[in-house]
């Protein structure tokens, strides 16, 4: 029997008054390609409610003109208990969304411990927690070199994990924690060391051929038993309903002319690394 | 072949990231040295390794540390080598770095240059017009003004390896052999010398006076006649006996065919080196016909280079003798550039002060009756030295009918 994570039944996420496509820095980005704002509102509506209806608590960061990307919350850092270590983004069109992740979780008490600088790392879209350890992806938007200063930081174990396929450019397009068993993976935009770390790692991955990655199918939010995605074909949803999991589908299509997903709208607030990953 | 220190750090055994980087290393056609490792305890504990990478060319090396810099393998915050300049002639500034006989490189500009001449207990000069030069220096040659590396900042020392393998002595396993049958190693020393005269390297015999009193002058004569031996050290000693043995048939006054002391012969060797002082040099008295045969006159007839250092205790000396032995050790090491195999022939003293000035690179052969001497010539800092115990004399002639059938 799986013991559900104990983690993610709180989320911050900021509403896409400010979302549109300004620049392009991942390859799903096109200027060309406009994000409708009324169509984005209530997508991102939606998942919030399917969220709560899974049990969720949604808290919400202010939205900031020409910060069109500060929606995507998952980014903002990493969560720890008490303690949170902001990102430090690869791309100069990011920079500024720091100041006011900070702001947010400083106020609310969170101990703030910083990256060193000259670092990218890009806070939970590219660390997930997995038994007792930290998945971190690198190669696009994380340095490898930034996954020994976060180990030290937040004192738990880094399991680097390199990315070779600049579509699949944070580690959540390629990997979800389901629970301490489960995990869906997509091997196939990892290299071959990255993949026997997870194949070692997660007792019964939910490996994802190209094409269902590529429908964003691994970048969903896990409430307990509750799986929100932005897409999941009929293969995926049959084992995840094996598996004891029930499936939302939330359309975030506004969203993915980012390049981003469920899960990169949504940044757990309630991961505490320090008493491992699980609740049995 | 350039090399640069990375260090890579986290848990990068659980990740495979240290395995993965050390596959790219050896995947790029390069190599490394792992310098410093440390394994965390726990699975919770860090790891921190600590490589150095080598390539075959400069900009191989910069496209493969950029690509570990991918994988979070950094560069080490290596630093140029601090050069002081020399107040006065043969006085190096207090801090200099001693120089060993192992090949060695020094960083400048971000570069790394190897030192051109390597040689234990020197230090390191650098000239920059019109492009960067390290040479090892000995101290009473520096020149005020030079600029001499100081520290050990910027400097960086292969480290010493023992021929291993099929070359040179597979089976010798141990440094000094005194239980080996002795042709095997006779014709692994023919064979060593065939292989580097083909390489275009050249061969430096070191004598000492037993290689004349035990008979094996003649064997001697033949290799350097037959142009296998291409340049000469020795002292005062061997050229003596050698030349004794030649006009007068004895080695020390003890006749070299009969093996039989002969009358006043004590006095034989100063006959001849009083003889030679009158013709002002070797050379000249083998020109004028009074030297007729032997090493010194084979080494004269075919132009080959010697160098006989002189002592305190030399009689004469030989009018060849260099008296200054500063000056004497000098002029030796005009000789040693291009020497691939160093023979010492029952030397201690001369093949010492050759080992000195070797660079670690030159395959020594070290040949005496006294497992001591071969031991002080490693323990002296000459830790390529093989040795082999015998007598000098069967091996001088074992070597010279393999090398010179005829």
């Amino acid at each position: 029997m799986s013991a559900e994570n104990a983690w993610g039944r709180r989320y911050l996420m900021c509403p896409p008054t400010h979302f549109e496509v300004l620049y392009e820095i991942n390859p799903w980005m096109h200027r060309e390609v406009p994000v409708d704002p009324e169509r984005a509102r209530e997508q991102w509506e939606a998942l919030v409610g399917l969220l709560r209806q899974a049990g969720a608590e949604v808290e919400v960061l202010e939205p900031q003109p020409d910060l069109p990307d500060l929606v995507f919350t998952a980014n903002a850092g990493v969560v720890n208990g008490p303690q949170f270590v902001p990102a430090r983004f690869r791309n100069p069109e990011r920079h500024g969304e720091t100041a006011h992740d900070v702001a947010w979780f400083a106020e609310r008490g969170w101990r703030v411990d910083e990256l060193p600088e000259g670092v990218a790392h890009e806070g939970a879209g590219d660390s997930l927690p997995f038994a007792d350890v930290l998945v971190s992806g690198y190669r696009w938007r994380s340095d490898a070199r930034s996954h020994a200063p976060l180990s030290a930081i937040t004192g738990v174990p880094v399991r680097s994990v390199e990315l070779t396929d600049h579509r699949f450019y944070h580690l959540d397009l390629t990997f979800c924690p389901l629970d301490d068993r489960h995990a869906i993976t997509v091997p196939a935009v990892w290299d071959r060391y990255g993949t026997a770390v997870i194949d070692d790692l997660v007792p019964e991955p939910l490996v994802l051929e190209l094409d269902e990655a590529s429908q964003f199918v691994a970048n969903s939010v896990v409430v307990g038993r509750n799986v929100v995605m932005p897409a999941c074909p009929p293969r995926v949803g049959r084992v995840l309903e094996k598996w004891g999991f029930e499936v939302a589908v939330a359309d975030v299509g506004e969203f993915l002319k980012a390049g981003g997903g469920c899960r990169c709208l949504t940044l757990a607030l309630d991961v505490d690394l320090s008493g491992g990953g699980a609740r049995s | 072949m350039p090399a640069e220190l990375v260090e890579v750090e986290g848990h990068i055994i659980d990740s495979l990231i240290l395995a993965k980087i050390l596959d790219l290393i050896v995947g790029a056609g390069a190599d490394y040295h792992m310098v410093d490792v440390r394994i965390g305890r726990t699975n919770t504990d860090p790891s921190k390794v600590r490589l150095e990478v080598r390539a075959d060319d400069e900009g191989d090396l910069v496209a493969l540390l950029e690509e570990l810099q991918v994988h979070g393998a950094n560069l080490v915050g290596e630093l140029d080598a601090v050069l002081e300049p020399c107040t006065d002639d043969g006085v190096l500034p207090a801090g200099f770095y001693a120089t060993t006989n192992l090949p060695t490189w020094v960083r400048l500009g971000g570069r790394w240059y190897p030192v051109e001449n390597p040689e234990m207990d020197c230090a390191l000069v650098v000239t920059t017009v019109p492009a960067p030069v390290v040479r090892t220096v000995p101290m009473h040659r520096v020149i005020a003004g030079e600029r001499v590396v100081t520290g050990r900042e910027g400097v960086r020392v292969d480290a010493p390896e023992r021929p291993h393998g099929a070359t040179p002595f597979e089976f010798m396993a141990s440094e000094v052999s005194s239980e080996k049958p002795k042709s095997l190693l006779v014709a692994e020393v023919a064979g060593r010398l065939r292989a580097n005269r083909q390489r275009g390297r050249r061969l430096l015999v070191v004598c000492g006076p037993a290689v004349i009193h035990t008979g094996a002058g003649p064997d001697l004569a033949r290799l350097v006649r037959a142009g296998w031996v291409d340049v000469l050290f020795a002292g005062n000693g061997f050229a003596a006996h050698d030349l004794e043995a030649n006009v007068l048939g004895t080695s020390l006054g003890v006749s070299v065919d009969a093996g039989t002391p002969t009358e006043g012969g004590h006095s034989n060797h100063l006959r001849v080196i009083n003889e030679i002082r009158r013709w002002g040099s070797i050379e000249a008295a083998v020109r004028g016909g009074y030297v007729t045969d032997g090493v010194m006159y084979e080494c004269v007839q075919r132009g080959v280079p010697f160098v006989l250092g002189g002592s305190v205790r030399d009689d004469g000396p030989l009018p060849d003798v260099r008296t200054d032995v500063v000056a004497a050790v000098d002029e030796m090491r005009q000789h040693v550039a291009g020497v691939g195999v160093a023979l010492m022939l029952a030397s201690t003293l001369h093949a010492v002060a050759t080992g000195n000035i070797l660079p670690a690179g030159v395959e020594t052969y070290c040949v005496d009756i006294n497992q001591a001497v071969v031991t002080k010539l490693a323990d002296r800092g000459s830790r390529q030295a093989l040795g082999i115990v015998t007598d000098v004399g069967l091996f001088v002639r074992d070597l010279a009918a393999r090398l010179d059938p005829s």
